[in-house]
C-alpha cells in the first residue's frame, strides 16, 4: 500500500526533473529507488550467514572492505555489519526475510531506505573529484571494482563502492547530507 | 619591440619574443615578455629600485632568482584580487599584470621612514623592545606608526574572488625538485613502475639547468631535460608538477605542495565559468622522499652589501642565459670559490665589461681561471671588496687586500666604478624540507656548510641539496637516490645509465664569513646578513654583548631568518659571525629551526573548496523545504538548520513565540523534531547493557514501555539524556539530544567494544531513517484519529509514556505517547522518506483546530514551562542528576556509569548549585540569560556569586516571564530574593521558586 504513496529523497531541488548532472568529464546520478537495508551479523555463526546469504541470493563478502553482488549488493562496512543495496520495492520483504530467517540468531536488521541517499560518480574525471575531497587512494590497484570503504568525504561521511574501471563510484551519504554532498560535488566538478 | 628593455639581450633566453606583455610596477607601465618573470621584467626594463627595507628603510633591489629572494616582496593585483607577500622572482609574467612594493610609505622612491636609516645607530638589535616599553601607556601611539610602518604588504579588503582547490594524493616516492638530481630520481624510481610525483616550484624543470650553459651528452643540457620531462609524462604514474613548491613536510611522510595555476589569457578565461582554481593545494601521502631542491648561493658580508645592484651571481647567470636580460654594464665579480667565474664569463659573452673578479683566495680559481684569462678579464687574487658606494645603485666598488683577519681594519687600496657587483660565498644545501622532518644536520669543514645528515622520516637528499654541486655529481647522486628509495619500497632497479657530463676540476672554496672594513666591525657602514629583515654583523655582536647565547634567543632579538626569508639567504653566514663572537665552532651554534611554510602559501589554498555555502555541512530534515517556503527563519544546532519560528504577517519572533506557544496549550501544534539523535539497539543482552548506561531500572520497563533515562559520565555528571522505549524483550529505541547524537553513539559502542565485548549487543544508528513530528496539544489525540489510524488512542488503551506501532493515514509510523511540552501529545516516527507526505497530510487535517508548526524557540519555552531541562543549556558538564532534582531517577538497585562518582564528598555538598525556577520580583522584566546571580547590590568587587541563570523567556500562557537558574543550595532557598547581574544594566531583583511553572501535577499530559 505504501508503494503508491509520495517519497521523497530530498535532492528534488537538486536535481530537478533530471536524473543526473554533467561537468567536465564526470556525471553525478542519482539512481531511484534505492533501498537499503542494515544488518549486524557475527561471521562466526556459520549457520547464520548461510541462511541470511540464502535469502539475500548471493554471499555476504567477509573479506574486509569488499561487496558483492551487482543489482542487488552486499557492502562490507565493519566486521559484524553490512549494507545491503536492493530495490527500493523490495527492501521491506527483503527485511523481513531476513529477520524470520535470522530468529533465533543473535542478528540486527534495518530497514534505512528513507535514510540513506546513494549517488553515482563517473566519468573519466570522477577520480579527481574523489581526490579533491577523500584522502582515500583512489589508484586502480588500491581501490579497485568490487571494493567499498567508509570515509570522510569533504565534510560528510559515506560509504564509497568502485562500482566499475570507467571508473564509476557508488557514493552512499546519510539524507541530511546528501543536499551538501551533491553541492559540494558540483562545485569540485565546476558546475 | 624592445622599447623601454634597455638591459634586454638582442637574442636568447627562454623567452617568447613574439608575446609581448604589458604589465605595471608602481603604476608605472612596463613591457615584458612571455617566459619572463616580474623580476627579469623588471631587471629588462632597468628598475633596479624595488622597495624599502623592513625596519631601516634601505633602499633595496633584486639580489636572487627564485625563493631565496629576500628584497623583491610585492603586491599583486587590486582590490579584492590583491595578492601581498609575493616574491617577483617566482611571479610568472601575465599579461596586465599590476604589481607594487610592498614596502615604502607614502612611496618606494620616498620613504618617510628612510630618515630611520640615519638613526641606525641606535636601531640596533632589540631596538623595539628596549624602546617602545616606556611609558606603558604610550605603547598604543607607538604600535599605531610601527603597524603602520611594518609589514611586508597589506591585506585585500574584500573576499578573494579566486577559486581554489585541495588534491590529496599518493604515491611510492615523492621528489622535490626537478633539477638535475631530481629528474634521474623521478626516473629511476618511475621507470620501475613506481609512482612518483615530482614537483618543481618553477615554471619549467630543469632547474639549475635552465640558467647554465652545461651540456649532458655532447649536447645542450636542456635537451636532456626535455626528453625525461617528455618520458615522465608518457608514463602513467608519474605526476609531474610545475609551479608546484613543496612548502610543508609534516609527520607520517606527509607532504603540503602549494601549486599556482597555469595562467590563462583573458580569452581563455572567459570560456570557462566559474573560474578555473588559482591555487591547488596538494595534501600528499608518499612512501619515500627524495628532497632535490638545490642549494642557495651565499650572499658575502661587506660594507653596504645590500645596495641595489648587489646580486648573487647564479641569479646573474640565470637573467643572462633564462631571460636574455643583463642587469649591469660594468661589473666586478667577488668570490671566494670557482662557481663566480662562470658568471664572469656569461657577463663577458652577453657583452658586459667584467672590470675585475675579486677573488678572497690568495691562489684564485682553478681551471676555470685560465679561461677567464683567455677572456682577458682581471682576476685580482687575495684581495676582497670591502664596500660598495652607491645608494639608489650601486656606482663602485672599494677593493683591499684580504689578510685572513677578519676583524681587523683595513685600507682600500682600488676603487673600481661599476653599476653591478656579483657575489658569491658559497653554496647552502636547502635543507629546509629534511630539517622540517625532524633530519639532523652536519657541519662540512670543506664545503663550509650544513649537510643532511640522519633522518628520522623515510627521506633522502640528492644533488645540490645533498652538498653534490657538480653536474656530474648530482646525476649520480639522484640516481642513487632513487635506487634507495626503490630498494626500500622493494621493487627492482630498471636499466638507467647516467650521461656524459664535462667536469671541470675546481679549486677549493675559502672561508670568508665577514669582510673587514676601514673601520671596525662596529662602527663601520653596515654589513648585511639578513636583507629581509635588517639583521647585520653589528646586531649579532651586540646580542652577543648583551648576554644572548642560544642560537633560537638570537634569531628572536635579531630577527635574523624571521619573515619569508626562513634563513634561506642569511643563516649560514649569521650563524657564522655568531660562532666567531661566541668563541666556539659553528656546528656547536647549530641552525634554528626551519618551519613551515618554506614559501608564502595563499590562506585560499589552504582553505581550499571549503568556503561560503561550503563552508560547514548544512544538515537538512527531510522537512526542511516546507520549512523554508513556511518562510521560518533557521536556527544553526551543530550542523543542522532547524525551523526557529514561524513568523505569520508582520510577526517578530515574541509575537510569533506567544501566538505558537498558546495554539499549542489550547488546541495543537506541530513540530519537526527529526533532529533528535535514534540509536536501535538489539540483542539479548541489551536489558544488561543499558542498565550499566542508564541509570533508571530499566528491565523493570515491559514492551511497549517508554522512560526519560538520563546517561551520565564516569565523573557523575550528566551528559545525555533522552526517551528509551522498549519494544520488545531484547529491543529497544533510545533517542538522544540532537548535538548529543554522535557522541552518545560513539559512547556506547566504546563500552561495548573496549570494555564488555562479552554482551552480546547490536547499535544501529537510526537517526538519518526516522523523522520525528511532535503533534502537542490538547486536539492531538483528535486530529490523529480523524487522520484515519488503526490503533485506538485513547487514554486507557494508550496511555501515557507508551509506544505502539501503528498506521496512520495509510503509512507505518511508530507512535510515542511522551511529552516535551507538558501537553497531550504524540511522538511520530516515520520514515524520512515519507515524512514530508505525513507532514501535509497533519497541516490539511488540522486546519480545523488551527494546527500551527512551531520551531525551536516555541519549544524550549514550553519545556521550561514544565522545568525540563536541556542538557547543554541548562547543564554544563558539571551538573549531576541531583543537582537537577533527579535523584528518582537513579536507581538504587543497580551499578551505573557515574554513580560512584555521584558519592563523591564534592558532589554530596549542600551548597551545589541547583536547578530553581526564577521570577522577577516586578512581574515583567525578562531576566537576561547568562547573568550571574548575586546576593545583594552595592557590594565591592569582586562580588561573591552564587548562581548563573540558565534559560530565560517570556511565557504567553503565563503572562509573565520566567527563567531557570543553577543557584547554590538552590533548594532549600525557595522565596528568598537574589539579584541577576549583568553588565551594563541595573541588577534585577529575582524570586526563587520552583523550576516547575505550569501543570505542577502533570495531568495534563496525561489525559
Amino acid at each position: 500500500m505504501s508503494d503508491r504513496i509520495a517519497r521523497s529523497h530530498g535532492l528534488e531541488a537538486f536535481f530537478g526533473a533530471a536524473e543526473s548532472v554533467s561537468g567536465a568529464g564526470v556525471e553525478i546520478a542519482l539512481p531511484k529507488n534505492r533501498g537499503f537495508l542494515n544488518l549486524r551479523l557475527d561471521p562466526r555463526r556459520e549457520r547464520a550467514v548461510r541462511a541470511a546469504d540464502e535469502v539475500l541470493g548471493q554471499g555476504l563478502p567477509l573479506a574486509a572492505n569488499s561487496f558483492t553482488g551487482g543489482e542487488r549488493r552486499v557492502y562490507w562496512l565493519s566486521p559484524d555489519e553490512w549494507l545491503v543495496e536492493t530495490r527500493a520495492e523490495e527492501a521491506g520483504a527483503l527485511c523481513g526475510e531476513l529477520e524470520a530467517a535470522l530468529a533465533g540468531y543473535h542478528a540486527a536488521i534495518n530497514d534505512i531506505s528513507g535514510g540513506q541517499v546513494a549517488l553515482r560518480l563517473t566519468g573519466p574525471e570522477a577520480r579527481t573529484i574523489l581526490s579533491k575531497g577523500c584522502t582515500l587512494d583512489p589508484h586502480p590497484r588500491e581501490f579497485a571494482p568490487g571494493q567499498c570503504a567508509r570515509a570522510g568525504f569533504a565534510r560528510a561521511t559515506v560509504l564509497l563502492a568502485c562500482i566499475d574501471e570507467t571508473p564509476t563510484y557508488a557514493v552512499v551519504v546519510g539524507r541530511s547530507f546528501a543536499d551538501y554532498l551533491c553541492h559540494w560535488l558540483a562545485n569540485a566538478a565546476g558546475l | 619591440m624592445a622599447g623601454g628593455q634597455v638591459n634586454r639581450l638582442p637574442e636568447g633566453g627562454r623567452i617568447d619574443r613574439s608575446r609581448p606583455l604589458r604589465f605595471s610596477f608602481n603604476d608605472k607601465s612596463y613591457t615584458g615578455y612571455a617566459g619572463d618573470t616580474l623580476a627579469s621584467a623588471l631587471l629588462a626594463n632597468g628598475v633596479s629600485l624595488l622597495g624599502r627595507s623592513f625596519k631601516l628603510r634601505r633602499p633595496r633591489g633584486i639580489v636572487g632568482g627564485g625563493a631565496e629572494e629576500p628584497n623583491a616582496v610585492m603586491q599583486v593585483g587590486e582590490g579584492a584580487d590583491a595578492l601581498p607577500n609575493l616574491l617577483a622572482t617566482q611571479v610568472e609574467l601575465e599579461p596586465g599584470l599590476a604589481a607594487r612594493g610592498t614596502r615604502g610609505w607614502p612611496s618606494t622612491r620616498f620613504d618617510i621612514g628612510a630618515a630611520l636609516d640615519s638613526f641606525g645607530r641606535i636601531l640596533g638589535a632589540g631596538f623595539y623592545y628596549k624602546t617602545f616599553k616606556y611609558p606603558r601607556a604610550w605603547w598604543k601611539l607607538y604600535e599605531h606608526f610601527i603597524r603602520r610602518a611594518a609589514g611586508f604588504g597589506r591585506a585585500p579588503d574584500s573576499p578573494d574572488p579566486d577559486r581554489y582547490e585541495h588534491r590529496n594524493a599518493h604515491c611510492d616516492v615523492l621528489v622535490a625538485g626537478g633539477g638535475p638530481a631530481g629528474l634521474v630520481a623521478a626516473l629511476t624510481a618511475a621507470r620501475a613502475g613506481a609512482r612518483v610525483i615530482l614537483a618543481d616550484d618553477d615554471i619549467e624543470f630543469g632547474g639549475s639547468l635552465l640558467a647554465g650553459g652545461d651540456a649532458i651528452a655532447g649536447a645542450p643540457a636542456m635537451d636532456w631535460v626535455v626528453g625525461v620531462v617528455a618520458e615522465l609524462r608518457e608514463l602513467p604514474d608519474c605526476q609531474l608538477l610545475s609551479r608546484g613548491t613543496v612548502f610543508g613536510y609534516h609527520d607520517h611522510n606527509f607532504l603540503t605542495i602549494a601549486q599556482r595555476c597555469v595562467p590563462e589569457t583573458d580569452a581563455q578565461a572567459q570560456d570557462r565559468a566559474p573560474r578555473p582554481a588559482a591555487e591547488r593545494l596538494w595534501r600528499v601521502r608518499a612512501k619515500r622522499v627524495v628532497l632535490a631542491q638545490g642549494a642557495f648561493e651565499r650572499p658575502l658580508v661587506f660594507c653596504n652589501n645590500d645596495r641595489p645592484g648587489v646580486m648573487l651571481a647564479t641569479a646573474v647567470s640565470g637573467y643572462i642565459r633564462r631571460h636574455a636580460v643583463l642587469p649591469g654594464r660594468r661589473v666586478v665579480v667577488f668570490t671566494n670559490n670557482d662557481s663566480a667565474y662562470r658568471t664572469a664569463i656569461d657577463l663577458a659573452g652577453a657583452g658586459a665589461e667584467v672590470a675585475a673578479i675579486v677573488d678572497s683566495r690568495p691562489g684564485g680559481a682553478g681551471v676555470i681561471g685560465q679561461r677567464v684569462k683567455e677572456l682577458g678579464i682581471p682576476v685580482l687574487a687575495g684581495h676582497v671588496v670591502s664596500h660598495v658606494s652607491g645608494r639608489r645603485r650601486v656606482r663602485g666598488a672599494g677593493i683591499a687586500r684580504w689578510t685572513g683577519e677578519p676583524w681587523s681594519a683595513v685600507e682600500i687600496t682600488l676603487r673600481i666604478n661599476c653599476d653591478l657587483v656579483a657575489v658569491s660565498g658559497g653554496f647552502s644545501p636547502a635543507v629546509h624540507l629534511h630539517s622540517q622532518a625532524g633530519g639532523k644536520l652536519e657541519w662540512n669543514d670543506s664545503q663550509l656548510c650544513f649537510l643532511p645528515g640522519e633522518t628520522r622520516q623515510p627521506h633522502d637528499s640528492a644533488g645540490a641539496g645533498n652538498g653534490r654541486l657538480s653536474l656530474g655529481d648530482c646525476l649520480a647522486d639522484g640516481l642513487r637516490a632513487g635506487k634507495a628509495a626503490l630498494a626500500a619500497l622493494g621493487l627492482k632497479p630498471p636499466e638507467i645509465e647516467i650521461p656524459a657530463t664535462k667536469e671541470i676540476p675546481e679549486a677549493p672554496m675559502e672561508a670568508l664569513w665577514r669582510v673587514p672594513a676601514e673601520k671596525d666591525a662596529d662602527r663601520c657602514p653596515k654589513q648585511f646578513i639578513d636583507f629581509q629583515n635588517d639583521a647585520t654583523v653589528a646586531d649579532i655582536r651586540l646580542a652577543v654583548r648583551e648576554g644572548y647565547r642560544n642560537v633560537e634567543h638570537v634569531k628572536r632579538y635579531t630577527a635574523l631568518g624571521f619573515g619569508t626569508d626562513q634563513g634561506k639567504l642569511g643563516n649560514i653566514n649569521g650563524m657564522a659571525i655568531l660562532a666567531d663572537a661566541l668563541g666556539k665552532p659553528i656546528p656547536e651554534v647549530g641552525t634554528t629551526t626551519f618551519r613551515p611554510a618554506y614559501t608564502p602559501v595563499r590562506f585560499g589554498a589552504v582553505a581550499g573548496e571549503s568556503v561560503g555555502a561550503l563552508y560547514e555541512p548544512v544538515r537538512k530534515t527531510a522537512l526542511h523545504e516546507w520549512h523554508e517556503a513556511a518562510g521560518a527563519p533557521m536556527e544553526v544546532v551543530g550542523q543542522w538548520h532547524r525551523p526557529w519560528y514561524f513568523p505569520r504577517d508582520g510577526e517578530d519572533l515574541h509575537a510569533a513565540v506567544a501566538r505558537e506557544c498558546l495554539a499549542v496549550r489550547n488546541s495543537a501544534g506541530i513540530m519537526d523534531a527529526s533532529t533528535l539523535g535514534k540509536i536501535d539497539v538489539r540483542g539479548p543482552d541489551a536489558v544488561n547493557f543499558l542498565e550499566r548506561i542508564y541509570t533508571h531500572n530499566v528491565d523493570r520497563m515491559k514492551p511497549g514501555r517508554c522512560a526519560y533515562g538520563i546517561l551520565l559520565g564516569e565523573d557523575g555528571m550528566v551528559m545525555d539524556d533522552g526517551v528509551m522505549a522498549r519494544l520488545a524483550e531484547d529491543r529497544f529505541y533510545l533517542t538522544t539530544t540532537t548535538g548529543g547524537a554522535a557522541h552518545v553513539l560513539e559512547w556506547l559502542e566504546k563500552w561495548l567494544q573496549t570494555e564488555w565485548p562479552e554482551l552480546e549487543v547490536y547499535l544501529t544508528s537510526l537517526t538519518e531513517q526516522f523523522s520525528t513530528l511532535a503533534v502537542a496539544g490538547p486536539n492531538s489525540r483528535e486530529l490523529l484519529e480523524k487522520l484515519g489510524c488503526d490503533i485506538p488512542l485513547d487514554g486507557e488503551s494508550f496511555p501515557f509514556m507508551r509506544v505502539r506501532t501503528a498506521t496512520l493515514a495509510g503509512m507505518p509510523v511508530s507512535l510515542f505517547r511522551v511529552s516535551f511540552s507538558g501537553e497531550l501529545a504524540f511522538e511520530i516516527n516515520i520514515a524520512s522518506d515519507l515524512a514530508p507526505n505525513l507532514w501535509r497530510k497533519l497541516m490539511d487535517a488540522g486546519r480545523e483546530f488551527e494546527i500551527t508548526p512551531y520551531g525551536t524557540e516555541t519549544m524550549h519555552v514550553l519545556r521550561a514551562e514544565k522545568g525540563f531541562v536541556i542538557v547543554g543549556q541548562d547543564t554544563d558538564g558539571s551538573v549531576t542528576p541531583v543537582d537537577l532534582g533527579m535523584n528518582w531517577l537513579l536507581s538504587k538497585d543497580k551499578d551505573f556509569l557515574g554513580k560512584r562518582s555521584l558519592a563523591r564528598p564534592d558532589c554530596l555538598r549542600e551548597d551545589r548549585k541547583q536547578l530553581v525556577g526564577l521570577l522577577s520580583r516586578d512581574g515583567r522584566t525578562v531576566i537576561p540569560e547568562g547573568a550571574q546571580l548575586i546576593e545583594r547590590t552595592g557590594q565591592a568587587a569582586p562580588v561573591p556569586m552564587c548562581g548563573h541563570v540558565t534559560s530565560s523567556y517570556r511565557s504567553a500562557s503565563l503572562g509573565h516571564p520566567i527563567a531557570l537558574a543553577l543557584v547554590a543550595g538552590g533548594r532549600g532557598r525557595k522565596g528568598k530574593t537574589l539579584f541577576a547581574a549583568s553588565p551594563g544594566r541595573e541588577p534585577i531583583a529575582v524570586e526563587i521558586v520552583s523550576p516547575v511553572f505550569y501543570d505542577p501535577e502533570g495531568e495534563r499530559q496525561h489525559v
